[in-house]
């Protein structure tokens, strides 16, 4: 017998209690992954989709949005010939119900430019010209809108015709409906105005030159903000606002775990009052019952945070396919999240353990000669 | 009964294990006195009952010489070395001193083998010397066959015998022993009895038992009779009997 079978016999004794006790926690635990994983997805989602569109740089304006807001085209003219641009491609992206859909990702996008290139069309062709009233709907849009080549999607008050299905190699280009610039310009009248400038550096340069390349763009476009791609999602006062209310919602899950176990450690430690004063009768120290205590409050959490992550992983799944979410972003699950949740758990498990655990210390060995 | 004999591991700079002199242990303010001025010398060894009605300071005392609770006044010495002043209590009770409870106290959710396993976590000792360690002890007091049996599929003497078998994980010196017998029936009581008396006489234990049976008491070498905080009696069991009526 070890140590750690001391602690595992103490929640085993009320399993009922510990178990209620373990979901609470892993409730907590489980927005935490799910909330914190999706906010990340964003991030990841729509910087994996930059790398596939070969972009270096992002001119946007996301003031206080999540979407960025327009701004004049020509703003583009003022970067294009900066040295160590070697490509502009303009853009103007909208979030928009379409049909059955209720919020999808719109791109219109400069007619033969470079982000149109990472579009393998998996059935149909590309539009013949900017001009053609078609779209191309990436492999999950086309699975979301249920379209096929040739069917009509509605966007605004125009229809225009699916010609292509294509792989955009990333979630965020397979969930969007991609259409030529002036044409998506003209639907939601946002005439002469775009929302991004997707950059391409010089082939070589590292991140401290496109870091240089960005101060530079500042400098003479202050109706945009350059920025490394994906940074400037991370940056985004939607992002942060959307982080810090996962946040918020995870630590109110989060603290309703902590009460959980620390009214479950201190319901034990008020049962075993006895026990604890006849462990120090048989010469257990007051320093080896409050580690007791917190090993065991401890291995609530680090079992709730197993938990916890199980069912968040299930509870993201679930939330994907929410009509919301469905194609825009792809929860980023990766093992960091689900290490900090589990040291979360832990660090909650200790926390919560800290009274209790204080409470045992107190108990008079004497208690041992009652009853 | 074989058991491996364990000499005292403190220093014997005094023939006395106990000396306590004015004992006074006051509860509730001062409102209650379990102890009013107790004076005692026990020797290494001696077999000794503690006896008296309810109420009558004897597991109070009890309390005392086992450093589980701290005397309002006087002194107490263990060994010549005063119990008042012990920088680590705890380990003093692990390794000088074992207990035995009236309702046993063994823990619900460990075998009988795990249970006298529980002291020793403070005697580091490896987890194959633990478990060798409670084999030999539960051999001792005849529950071999029980070892991995839970306290609630035990009857009340073997559960007390576990419990034994407990108190000796750490082979102290000084076995105290509140009402051991108190919670069986006679002939479990007995069995419990011979088993603590054939420790006395094979390791050379000092034994201290509180009872409120004089009969058990007799079994004694020596009887200390408690009367309201104070003690009454202290000499010869044989002569508990007159002196009561006395």
């Amino acid at each position: 017998m070890t140590f750690l079978d001391v602690i595992i016999r103490g929640l085993k004794r009320r399993p009922l209690r510990t178990g209620l006790t373990l979901l609470g926690i892993s409730v907590g635990i489980a927005a935490v992954v799910a909330l914190i994983g999706l906010s990340r997805g964003l991030v990841t989602s729509w910087t994996a989709g930059m790398r596939q569109r070969g972009t270096e740089i992002v001119v946007s304006n996301f003031r206080g949005s999540l979407t960025p807001k327009p701004f004049p085209a020509f703003t583009r003219d003022r970067i294009a010939n900066l040295p160590g641009v070697a490509a502009t491609c303009t853009i103007l992206v909208d979030l928009m119900g379409i049909e059955n859909a209720e919020l999808m990702i719109v791109s219109g996008r400069e007619w033969g430019c470079f982000a149109w290139e990472n579009l393998k069309l998996v059935s149909g062709r590309m539009p013949n010209d900017q001009n053609e009233h078609a779209v191309v709907l990436g492999t999950n849009a086309a699975d979301i809108l249920k379209k096929k080549i040739g069917d009509t999607v509605q966007i605004e008050t125009e229809e225009l015709t699916v010609v292509g299905i294509a792989n955009g190699g990333a979630f965020v280009e397979n969930g969007s409906v991609i259409l030529p610039l002036p044409l998506l310009q003209q639907i939601t009248g946002n005439h002469d105005q775009i929302s991004a400038i997707d950059v391409r550096v010089t082939p070589g340069m590292n991140d401290a030159g496109i870091r240089h390349l960005c101060d530079e763009m500042n400098k003479l476009i202050p109706e945009g903000h350059a920025e490394p791609a994906g940074e400037h999602i991370a940056s985004s006062e939607g992002y942060r606002v959307i982080n810090a209310m996962s946040w918020g919602t995870s630590l109110l899950a989060i603290l309703v775990g902590v009460l959980g176990v620390t009214n479950t450690m201190l319901m034990s430690v008020f049962e075993r009052k006895q026990e604890i004063a006849v462990l120090l009768a048989l010469g257990w120290r007051p320093s080896r019952i409050v580690r007791m205590i917190l090993w065991e409050s401890a291995l609530l959490g680090f079992l709730g945070g197993i938990i916890g992550v199980l069912l968040g992983i299930i509870g993201v799944q679930l939330l994907k396919m929410a009509p919301a979410l469905r194609g825009m972003l792809e929860p980023d699950l990766r093992t960091n999240l689900m290490l900090e949740a589990i040291a979360i758990a832990v660090f909650v498990g200790v926390l919560s353990g800290l009274y209790p655990a204080w409470r045992s210390s107190r108990v008079a060995p004497s208690l041992a000669l009652h009853g | 009964m074989n058991l491996t004999s364990s000499p005292s591991k403190a220093g014997a700079a005094s023939r006395y294990v106990f000396e306590a002199t004015g004992l006074i242990k006051d509860f509730d303010d001062g409102q209650v006195h379990a102890l009013r001025g107790v004076d005692l010398q026990i020797e290494d060894g001696e077999f000794v009952a503690i006896v008296g009605p309810s109420g009558s300071g004897k597991t109070t005392l009890l309390q005392m010489l086992g450093a589980l609770d701290r005397p309002s006044e006087g002194t107490l010495k263990y060994r010549g070395e005063s119990l008042l002043d012990l920088p680590d209590p705890a380990a003093y009770r692990a390794h000088e001193i074992g207990f035995v409870f009236q309702a046993f106290h063994l823990l619900p959710t460990f075998t009988a083998i795990e249970n006298v396993q529980i002291p020793m976590f403070e005697d580091h000792k490896s987890r194959a010397e633990r478990q060798d360690r409670a084999l030999e002890l539960l051999k001792a007091v005849g529950l071999e066959e029980r070892v991995n049996h839970y306290p609630a599929k035990l009857s009340g003497g073997e559960r007390q015998r576990v419990a034994i078998a407990r108190s000796l994980a750490n082979s102290p010196s000084v076995l105290l022993a509140d009402e051991p017998t108190g919670n069986l029936d006679s002939e479990s009581a007995n069995h419990v009895l011979d088993l603590l008396r054939s420790l006395h006489a094979d390791r050379r234990m000092t034994l201290i038992l509180v009872t409120h049976d004089m009969s058990i008491a007799a079994c004694a070498q020596r009887a200390i009779q408690m009367k309201d905080g104070c003690a009454v009696f202290d000499g010869d069991p044989a002569k508990l009997s007159i002196h009561r009526i006395a």
